[in-house]
């Protein structure tokens, strides 16, 4: 794959992970914290966490197109790397409370739903655009059939 | 191998005549060539010679440097490989949809969303093949025209 179209999918990507963590942290935060206050810095926490996540997503990057098992190995891979992203930001911040084990628990969880939310969107818009293709193909075909 | 063009008038048999000592690759390759260009491919099958119509092929695949026709119920072998009928069958509707492959557009049914940014083409004969990444881009322009 071009650099730039990675670069691209990266951003699709970046967005649609803060859009998913922003959720999250509001739903586990109304369940196991619901009285906390935050201030305005709170609110750059999901676009903090998207970015550092982002990171371990270029272990997928290659020029040349990966086997469907290559690429699964890499993803595999990618979400170990995510989810220890995540525990060294739950352990090294002052944000988390990691005296709690539901706490790491919670976020590993939360972590892996991401991880299928994301692939599931992406599927969705694979999907959308092989219909598109599929009505370009019909057109085409009655063109020069 | 010296070329000449006779002109035979609007009544006279038209007709390409190969003079060679010997029937080798390239002499095989230049009567593949004459006979696409007319609309069909020579191909070989249970070791017999045929003609087949460009129309009546679904896709074309190299496998271990030798090219194979396959229509909806048969394989051939052909002389010719993947990039000079590339070239050749462009007029024709054909696209390559991978590195070893090219697909009759006439013959895909549908298209579905596959494994990483990758899309299947369900073709006339049941068969599945793999729309590669990095010519989903020639695909979509082709369709448009």
């Amino acid at each position: 794959m071009e650099f730039k179209r990675f670069v691209v999918n990266k951003l699709i990507l970046f967005f649609t992970l803060s859009t998913l963590i922003t959720v999250t942290v509001a739903l586990v935060g109304s369940a196991f914290a619901p009285d906390e206050r935050f201030g305005y810095g709170t609110m750059l926490l999901p676009i903090k966490y998207a970015a550092l996540c982002m990171l371990p997503t270029f272990v997928t990057f290659s020029r040349r197109e990966l086997s469907p098992k290559a690429m699964l190995f890499r993803k595999a891979l990618m979400l170990i790397l995510i989810e220890a992203v995540m525990m060294i930001i739950a352990f090294t911040g002052p944000e988390i409370d990691t005296d709690r084990p539901e706490v790491i628990l919670v976020i590993g969880g939360c972590v892996l739903v991401i991880f299928v939310l994301v692939h599931l969107f992406l599927w969705l818009k694979d999907s959308a655009e092989a219909k598109r293709l599929t009505l370009d193909l019909e057109k085409f075909q009655q063109l020069h059939g | 191998m010296d070329v000449r063009i006779e002109q035979v008038g609007t009544t006279g048999e038209e007709l390409v005549l190969i003079r060679c000592r010997e029937i080798t690759e390239e002499v095989r390759e230049i009567e593949s060539f004459v006979k696409s260009r007319q609309g069909s491919l020579s191909g070989v099958s249970d070791k017999q010679q045929y003609e087949v119509a460009v129309t009546d092929v679904c896709y074309i695949e190299s496998v271990d440097g030798k090219t194979f026709l396959y229509t909806n119920d048969r394989v051939y072998e052909t002389s010719s490989r993947i990039y000079e009928l590339e070239e050749l069958l462009r007029p024709k509707h054909f696209l390559r949809i991978s590195k070893p492959m090219l697909v009759n557009l006439m013959k895909i049914q549908s298209i579905q969303p596959a494994f990483n940014g990758r899309f299947l083409a369900l073709l006339s004969s049941g068969e599945k093949a793999i729309i590669s990444r990095n010519y989903v881009k020639a695909l979509k322009e082709a369709l448009k025209g």
